[in-house]
């Protein structure tokens, strides 16, 4: 009996584990918000002024619990931009959309975070950091974060 | 410990099946703020922020990174711990060290665990290495097989796992936190529960609880600055395993017996039944418990169940064990073993409410376990 | 309350999926192909602490001695030291869903020494007891997934103390 294998021996499988991630009451009346009224809300702190988009129910900064729900416009200014060309599994399609997909963070006016979202209706080569883009929201909405489609550039 | 260590706040929220109206950081929120509370302080005055959970039951990886807003470790120091079912006295002990070390002064720890979210049984195949997982059938398959033998080698019956669950039961119906508060009439009860793995019926096993549990760890300047009642980390001990192919049972030492009899030798106890005055041990099954008894050297060995036949070990006993209900009653898993170093110490402090064990408690020992049979030991007390 | 009245909590479901390519390394590497092939267990003696090790591993974590080559050919026999059988669905991890447990889960404690987890024939638990002799009925093809190749663990004889 030797210690050589052949060639290396390797097990292969795989690790299939459903879940549920439950978005909370903050987390549930922003997305309802999106679905139902096709308006982005922001909880702000009263205490430091900060307005946190999607919303927190602590404020990082002073760490006091916020219950001021606030409008915040549909659009506002790209802070940062990529873009998704090719996936290491040679899927062609993430979220339902075919690559290239362009996606960045926004700062929605009114808002003092960034919103990561998928922009759309533009020319690749175009994209501009501090270009002003706005939201552009499906028909159907099922209340999930994609209940916005895209953000695209206001001309 | 080469510094003087203490807890001086404790937050607990209360534990349910499902909170679908908190995020995990919300959750873990609750109970730092009822900590600060208690320690009447502030996010600033803590130094720094310590986080736990097992990650695959939540569905997460690096979770710390998703909780900073609930749990107040915003540009501050801290870590995260992910060592499985004993992670969250693995948070408590890192704690501990901390501020033996002289680094830090007052040190936050957060055991949670959201169970609603993941699958057990799934996760913990992934616990195994790749050519094994086929064969695990999570936490529970292997205490089942530890129940058969320990009926065997001991002559222990189901009626007695069936009083391990009544005395649980008693207790946590006295517990405002405890998640299965059921109100248990007798054996029958536990028997009409539905089978899981035999013989472990529903009810002889830990619930699947979301929750969480936060501990304010101080100096001993800082801990008599901060509270009346201190209760001090005397010593503690932890004991790895190998993943061998008994996990649980076995009449080979465990890390149970190796962890106890390091702690007990270093601390000059002799007769634990005596030396300590109420325990808080981490019981998965209504079985294990009995094997805990004799593990930590309550009863001799195979005499475990005689214990519980005899009364000693509830709340109005000489030896109370887990007075809080324990882990059969409320098992949010990355909260769990914190929550058996919180609930021994609120039996020092004499602020357990109801579920306060009859004696004077001055000296508590909890316990956690995890991994392929990994064991922590904290010892507790009022005074050193 | 009503329907309507309940409060409305979202929340999103997905099947996490894992593929995962586990190397076995040289020593269950060796294993796994003798299993494959032979229908055979072998185990490495520890040349520190003399503990036979199984599955085989580079090092002793017992003693934390590098191992050398010192393979010993293990029986396929043991005793029946635990077991136990799920009533409810459990876990596959291989499709993310539940399944109906179809055999009792047993840890085996082999005539060489070491212990090995593995279904057993008799799906019958009342026929069952601690102690009783079994042995590994293999794979007629062996498809080197190791413990797979085993197909289950068959009672040979009574236990003797019982």
């Amino acid at each position: 009996m030797t210690n050589k294998t052949a060639e290396p021996v390797v097990f292969s499988g795989h690790l299939k584990i459903p879940y549920k991630f439950e978005a909370g009451m903050t987390g549930t009346r922003f997305l309802k918000e999106l679905r139902d009224n096709k308006r982005i809300m922001g909880l702000k702190c009263s205490k430091c002024n900060r307005v946190y988009v999607p919303p927190r129910s602590t404020c990082k900064e002073c760490f006091s619990l916020i219950d001021e729900w606030v409008e915040v416009s549909n659009e506002g200014k790209l802070l940062t931009y990529t873009v998704l060309r090719t996936r290491r599994d040679a899927e062609d399609v993430i979220l339902g959309r075919h690559l290239p997909v362009a996606y960045g963070i926004i700062k929605l006016d009114g808002a003092d975070t960034g919103f990561v979202h998928m922009l759309g209706e533009v020319d690749f080569d175009k994209l501009r950091v501090g270009m002003k883009v706005k939201a552009v929201f499906e028909e159907e909405r099922t209340g999930n974060i994609l209940d916005i489609n895209y953000f695209k550039p206001v001309s | 410990m080469a510094n003087r260590v203490a807890i001086t706040g404790i937050g607990l929220t209360h534990q349910a099946a499902r909170r679908p109206d908190v995020n995990d950081a919300e959750m873990i929120n609750e109970a730092v703020r009822m900590a600060l509370a208690d320690a009447q302080l502030e996010i600033k005055d803590i130094d720094a922020v310590l986080t736990n959970n097992m990650d695959g039951f939540d569905g997460t990886h690096l979770s710390d990174s998703i909780l900073v807003d609930g749990s107040g470790a915003y540009m501050k120091s801290g870590m995260k711990f992910n060592t499985g079912g004993t992670v969250g006295s693995t948070g408590a002990i890192s704690a501990f060290n901390m501020v033996a070390s002289g680094i830090f002064d007052v040190v936050l720890t957060i055991g949670h665990q959201k169970q609603e979210r993941g699958n057990t049984m799934g996760t913990l195949c992934g616990a195994a290495p790749g050519e094994l997982r086929e064969l695990v059938q999570g936490a529970i398959g292997a205490f089942a097989q530890a129940a058969v033998q320990y009926m065997k080698n001991t002559g222990a019956k189901l009626e007695h796992a069936g009083m391990v669950r009544l005395k649980s039961d008693r207790n946590a119906c006295r517990n405002p936190y405890a998640h299965l508060r059921l109100g248990l009439k007798s054996i029958e009860d536990v028997d009409q529960s539905p089978m899981l793995i035999w013989p472990l019926r529903l009810l002889d096993f830990c619930p699947q609880s979301c929750g969480a549990c936060a501990m304010i760890v101080a100096s001993e300047k800082a801990a008599k600055r901060i509270t009346k009642k201190p209760v001090w980390v005397a010593d503690h001990e932890t004991v790895h395993e190998m993943q061998s192919e008994v996990v649980f049972g076995g009449d080979e030492e465990k890390s149970q017996q190796i962890a106890a009899k390091r702690l007990y030798k270093r601390n000059g106890i002799t007769d634990p039944a005596k030396d300590i005055d109420c325990f808080e041990l981490y019981e998965p099954s209504s079985w294990e418990e009995m094997y805990l008894y004799e593990h930590f050297f309550l009863a001799e060995h195979n005499k475990g169940w005689k214990m519980i036949e005899k009364g000693v070990t509830e709340l109005e006993g000489d030896i109370p064990v887990n007075p809080s209900g324990g882990v059969l009653a409320t098992n949010a898993i990355g909260a769990t073993a914190m929550v058996r170093i919180a609930e021994a110490a609120l039996q020092i402090r004499g602020d357990a409410g109801e579920h306060q064990a009859t004696k004077d408690v001055k000296t508590a020992l909890a316990s956690g376990l995890g991994g392929t049979n990994w064991t922590t030991l904290v010892l507790l007390k009022r005074s050193l | 309350m009503t329907e309507e009245q309940k409060e409305e909590f979202i929340g999103v479901t997905f099947v996490s999926d894992m593929p995962y390519d586990w190397a076995m390394g040289p020593y269950s590497g060796r294993l796994f192909e003798e299993m494959r092939d032979n229908k055979k267990l072998w185990g490495i003696r520890c040349p520190g602490c003399k503990r036979l090790l199984f599955p085989p591993e580079a090092m002793c974590g017992y003693c934390f001695t590098e191992v050398n080559d010192d393979w010993v050919e293990m029986k396929d026999t043991g005793t029946l030291v635990q077991f136990t059988k799920a009533g409810m669905p459990v876990f596959d991890n291989r499709t993310g869903m539940l399944k109906g447990a179809e055999r009792p889960l047993s840890n085996v404690q082999l005539d060489d020494g070491p212990y090995i987890m593995h279904w057993l024939e008799e799906t019958d638990i009342d026929k069952l007891k601690l102690g009783m002799r079994v042995q590994a009925v293999w794979r007629e093809h062996g498809r080197g997934r190791g413990y797979e190749d085993i197909m289950y663990f068959r009672i040979i004889e009574e236990s003797s103390n019982d």
